[in-house]
């Protein structure tokens, strides 16, 4: 108990005075050398601990089985940093030929080295060398077989969902008609004003660029075919579904990754309840529900935002530009559009379900698979349109 | 087993009239505390009776609603950012899970205050990592395990040697042994034992479990009734409980038995 008072007045700052800097002293004695060890010799000072041994290194010439007195007399505080480096010293003085003893050391700091001495400190490396080309194979191989993963983890999702649907149809009473309104509710209604914005505004913009283009052909008036082709098969569904990925398709990750994190799901499991059934299956079915409605006021936004563009740049009327629509822009292109949306939905559900099933016990591995479900989804999302854009332009629709 | 005070044993913490209230709630009032150099002190109370309220009032991670708390005299309330500092740096506290960060390996946890506070070298800021993890009893293969790879006791275990990083004069400890199985909880109350006389530390705990108070405490401080309403030797309180709450806690059946097994 000793040892604690030592150095406890120099906790503040206008008791400084009272601590006094490591320092070592080596001097010849009659038998050898005395090494003499004066101050504090805590944790704050390591740095000018260190430069000492390091001094004293330089400084001690060919020992030749001499004896050497470590005189601790002149020590005001020692803690185990301390305590640790003149046990370090000490190895080092015997491994180059002194014959080592400690003397006049306090109690205290006689209990403090031999708790040192007892615990090993050991190191453990980590760091394997290896070539950065088989670094580079591996990581490849890595990645291979998680994209394989992948594959097989989202149709083995598909098909556990579709089973539990199968299910819910013979037993409709078991579907969670609560859930599935509430995360309408997060998923499509509040994210109508935030679609409706940028869908405006693109709508605009892709309007504006095209008047410009198409001026120098006397052609600005095809700029609305073009908008209203553009904005019901690709532009409208693609913008709804990248924000929806980001925004519904992250918060899926998170709430589900953190209720795993917290083993409720496991919970859940172990009170025979699917997880399948209430976690995932509303998820999902909101957002088909959602994302098609989503997409069309999408769609309409994007042509308001071209048509506000219209009256501006060419002082074509609402009326004028809705007949213009009507004649050069078939309907079949909003049904194109249309069509991808509930794909696109099952894709950015099952994903963000999926990855946030995957969370482990960390608040890293949370923040992994937030990232990962956002990522794999707006890139999946876009394939999936590159797909249907190939296909039903080869087959003329 | 109760080791003797020293008379001339120095307050460390001096806490007076201390009161607590979130919004209308009062947690604790006119509370008075003492904590002194070398001592294993106990603090029991009722769940939710705000033992880890003022823990938290304590270490300044939660404000008081009025009186003071001195650390070595000086109130906590005027003191400058820098000394302030100086004893964060000389206090350690483990949470009830340890509270590592997730994304870093055992041994970069250890290495957060030093980092933190002071500027080591390297070499000797990972031998004494090393050392800290050894001290606390894990083995140096845990140092490059993530928090998420390690048992509870293990995780305790690691959050200790995070809180003795800088050589503190105080740890707090918020339920150590609350989790771990009975050995388990043994073994760390016989940790902390160890680690308080060796390194003479001041050890201040909040804790349930009467094994633990009986075996390693020097006082006991008994929150009731929004105040501390008794301090004391173990065995003092539980012969004389002056207070229904004391009786029940120490003179019931658990009580019982954790003093006869002493």
């Amino acid at each position: 108990m000793s040892l604690a008072e030592n150095g406890s007045f120099s906790m503040f700052g206008k008791r400084q005075a009272e601590v006094t800097k490591p320092a070592l002293d080596w001097s010849k004695a009659e038998h050898g050398f005395l090494l003499k060890i004066f101050g504090d010799w805590q944790v704050r000072h390591v740095r000018r601990i260190a430069k000492e041994i390091k001094k004293l290194r330089c400084g001690t010439g060919k020992a030749g089985n001499n004896q050497l007195l470590i005189d601790m007399s002149g020590i005001n505080s020692l803690d185990t940093a301390g305590a640790m480096l003149i046990l370090d010293m000490k190895e080092y003085l015997t491994a180059k030929g002194f014959v080592a003893d400690v003397i006049n050391a306090r109690e205290a700091d006689k209990i403090l080295f031999e708790l040192i001495s007892r615990h090993p400190r050991e190191k453990i490396s980590t760091e394997k060398k290896q070539s950065m080309l088989l670094n580079l194979v591996r990581d490849l191989g890595e990645t291979v077989v998680s994209v394989g993963r992948d594959i097989i983890q989202i149709t083995a999702m598909i098909g556990e969902v579709t089973t539990c649907i199968l299910g819910l149809i013979i037993r409709p009473w078991r579907f969670r008609f609560t859930s599935l309104v509430h995360h309408m509710e997060h998923a499509g209604l509040k994210a109508v004003s935030i679609i409706s914005l940028i869908c405006f505004l693109i709508g605009a913009v892709i309007m504006q660029q095209s008047i410009e283009q198409l001026r120098a052909y006397s052609a600005e008036y095809f700029s609305i075919d073009m908008l209203g082709v553009l904005a019901l098969r690709e532009v409208g569904v693609l913008l709804t579904s990248i924000m929806i990925a980001g925004r519904s398709g992250a918060a899926f990750t998170a709430e589900i990754g953190s209720m795993k994190m917290r083993e409720e799901v496991d919970a859940m499991r172990a009170l025979g309840i699917s997880p399948v059934e209430t976690l995932i299956v509303p998820r999902i079915l909101a957002l088909v529900i959602a994302l098609p409605l989503l997409t069309f006021i999408g769609n309409m936004m994007c042509l308001a935002g071209g048509a506000m563009i219209a009256y501006q740049m060419m002082n074509i009327d609402l009326q004028s530009f809705v007949e213009r629509l009507n004649d050069g822009v078939d309907i079949r292109h909003f049904y194109v559009g249309m069509i991808k949306t509930p794909f696109v939905a099952v894709i950015i559900g099952i994903v963000g379900t999926l990855e946030g099933m995957r969370v482990r016990g960390s608040a890293e591995s949370l923040g992994v698979h937030v990232r990962a479900s956002v990522v794999k989804a707006i890139f999946l999302v876009i394939i999936l349109d590159a797909m249907f854009a190939m296909a039903l332009t080869s087959m003329g629709i | 087993m109760v080791a003797q005070l020293q008379p001339t044993a120095q307050q460390i913490i001096e806490v007076r009239h201390l009161k607590k209230q979130f919004g209308s709630q009062i947690v604790f009032e006119d509370l008075n505390l003492d904590v002194f150099e070398g001592e294993v002190l106990g603090i029991v109370g009722q769940s939710g009776g705000g033992k880890s309220v003022l823990l938290r009032c304590l270490n300044g991670l939660e404000r008081y609603s009025g009186g003071s708390i001195s650390f070595y005299g000086q109130d906590i309330a005027h003191m400058s950012g820098r000394d302030l500092r100086h004893v964060e740096a000389r206090s350690g506290l483990l949470f009830q899970d340890g509270a590592l960060f997730s994304a870093l390996t055992v041994l970069q946890n250890i290495q957060v205050p030093m980092r933190e506070h002071i500027s080591l070298p390297k070499n000797i800021m990972d031998e004494l990592a090393y050392l800290k993890l050894a001290l606390v009893g894990l083995p140096a293969d845990a140092a490059h395990k993530f928090p998420s790879e390690l048992s509870g006791g293990m995780r305790k275990r690691a959050g200790l040697a995070r809180a003795l990083a800088l050589d503190p004069k105080i740890v707090f400890l918020d339920e150590p042994t609350a989790g771990l199985d009975p050995i388990g909880a043994n073994e760390f109350d016989m940790l902390i034992r160890d680690l308080q006389r060796t390194l003479g530390l001041t050890v201040f705990m909040v804790t349930h479990d009467l094994d633990s108070i009986f075996a390693i405490c020097d006082r006991v401080a008994v929150l009731a009734d929004r105040h501390i309403v008794r301090t004391g030797a173990p065995h003092e309180l539980a012969k004389n409980p002056q207070h229904p709450w004391i009786e029940a806690y120490f003179c019931g059946n658990r009580g019982r038995a954790a003093q006869n097994s002493e």
